[in-house]
């Protein structure tokens, strides 16, 4: 689909330089000489890092159509994270390097959406937000009563979160995957 | 849009305040008279790529448009002509059709300020010391994490630095016809642009993002005169005496010689307005009272703008103006 780059958001994939690249921001910006311009961050998803681009807000540009496919999480080796779409049981590969830092929250077995161009995985859609029970926490120090006081706990992935003191080991938390910050209990 | 409370910002809110504070301290210290200005008039000047807010005022009857001003010029230089001497405002300013993001607003703080008798050279140098006076009273902070200096600029000209980030010759970057070859062998679309758009368009992508990333703040100087605004021009008939500068890549203000020959200032009044008209812009009354008093005599003076919100961004370490606002309309 053609649109303005001026309308171009975050989350949308283009071509640039041949390449496919996911919109990581996308912003509106007026040099004050010189039409407006979209500012746009955009990751490559090949070799997973970020290039900035300015376009011109009235440039046409082309917008992939790419299909959203719920698959489920099933493990993990050194460089790749496996998904498997659930009615035609095939696999998808993707790099850690790719989806990044998020991924330590993934847990085995958890449904998530993968997003795919030409039946070739592109990346996933994040989820907003994941639960995961705490397996390793200190108790909170006696006497610490300062207010939004937090402790570092670990979670059943093996990944660190910061939580506030009163939550225990059992506990399950919901947490913002991209941010990494704890959101609530469960 | 929608009113938002954020609360959570009081702490960067309150390094606004103490920001806001260290300006006018600087400004009176330095003998620069303090502007109260409106920001509802009933002309402004021709630009045409500011888009404005347009209102009516009604009464007895009638009804009578006014505008918000995109910028205080149009009162400042006003007041030069009229003999108010070294001056500053710090206030709202309005800019229509360009949408809320991380470093804009439509409603933003403009520090904008005059000093008689200097050129933009010199406008650098009190620039930079009111740079210094801030960061005396707040401790601004780089984006990567390291203290942001303001001991000195770092400076470029626009030639050298489209030579060293974007590895644009000085004779490509002044010649139109050998800009563009260049702009479409680096994979630019070129079709239906300018040089003005093409220009901006590098200059966000390829130069921008290495500016104020070292430790200091970039000072770019000596722009192509097509994006001379209201500066003069220098002897070289080619660059014009105009200055901006960045601080981790993000541009935070700028300043020029001031042009004050009216009849040139008339023919970019005619030439703005039918671009404007051409471009279905809102169709203000065009102020010509402005052009009077040029015609008066403007003193020699340097001008110099600042987004203010910008600048806090630095002191505060934030990312984003909404960060700063306790309430933000989104």
């Amino acid at each position: 689909m053609r649109v303005n780059a001026g309308n171009l958001k975050k989350g949308e994939f283009v071509t640039f330089q041949g390449e496919i690249c996911q919109v990581q921001k996308a912003d509106f910006y007026s040099p004050g000489k010189g039409s407006a311009l979209m500012k746009a961050r955009l990751k490559n998803l090949i070799t997973a890092k970020n290039v900035e681009y300015a376009y011109k807000s009235n440039e046409q540009i082309e917008v992939l159509d790419v299909t959203s496919v719920d698959m489920q999480y099933i493990y993990k080796d050194q460089e790749n994270l496996y998904f498997m779409d659930e009615r035609t049981f095939n696999q998808s590969a993707l790099p850690i390097s790719l989806v990044g830092d998020i991924s330590r929250f993934f847990k085995e077995g958890e449904k998530m959406f993968v997003y795919m161009y030409n039946d070739k995985p592109l990346t996933i859609r994040p989820p907003m937000s994941v639960r995961l029970k705490i397996t390793e926490a200190d108790d909170a120090a006696k006497g610490d009563t300062v207010s939004g006081a937090k402790k570092p706990v670990k979670v059943e992935t093996g990944a660190t979160v910061m939580v506030p003191i009163f939550v225990k080991v059992g506990e399950t938390i919901s947490i913002n995957p991209e941010t990494g910050e704890y959101t609530g209990r469960v | 849009m929608k009113i938002q409370t954020t609360i959570k910002n009081l702490d960067n809110y309150k390094i606004y305040l103490q920001v806001e504070k260290s300006v006018h301290e600087f400004f009176e210290q330095n003998n620069y008279l303090k502007v109260d200005l409106p920001v509802l008039s009933p002309a402004l000047i021709p630009e045409s790529y500011l888009e404005i807010f347009e209102t009516k005022f009604n009464y007895l009857g009638k009804k009578e448009k006014l505008y918000l001003t995109p910028s205080p010029e149009i009162f400042l230089k006003r007041l030069l002509v009229a003999g108010v001497g070294n001056c500053y405002y710090l206030g709202r300013a309005y800019r229509n059709s360009e949408p809320n993001s991380d470093w804009h607003n439509p409603e933003f703080t403009m520090l904008e300020f005059y000093k008689l008798g200097i050129n933009y050279l010199e406008m650098a140098e009190e620039v930079l010391k009111l740079l210094q006076f801030i960061s005396k009273k707040c401790h601004p902070r780089s984006s990567r994490g390291s203290s942001a200096s303001f001991n000195h600029w770092e400076k470029f000209s626009v030639a050298q630095a489209f030579k060293k980030f974007a590895g644009i010759k000085e004779k490509e970057l002044f010649k139109e016809k050998l800009f563009f070859n260049k702009a479409k062998e680096k994979g630019y679309n070129i079709e239906k642009t300018t040089y003005e758009d093409l220009f901006s368009q590098i200059m966000a992508t390829e130069i921008e993002p290495n500016l104020g990333i070292r430790g200091c703040s970039t000072l770019l100087f000596d722009y192509p005169k097509q994006m001379a605004s209201l500066a003069k021009l220098n002897e070289d008939g080619r660059t014009a005496q105009r200055c901006e500068f960045y601080i981790n890549g993000l541009e935070i203000g700028g300043f020029c010689t001031e042009l004050n020959d009216h009849n040139e200032q008339q023919k970019r009044f005619i030439f703005e307005s039918e671009k404007r008209k051409k471009n279905k812009m809102i169709d203000h009354t065009i102020d010509k009272g402005f052009i009077k008093a040029l015609k008066y005599g403007l003193p020699f003076c340097t001008g110099a703008g600042i987004g203010f919100e910008r600048l806090v961004m630095i002191f505060a370490n934030v990312k984003s103006i909404d960060k700063l606002k306790l309430i933000n309309i989104i």
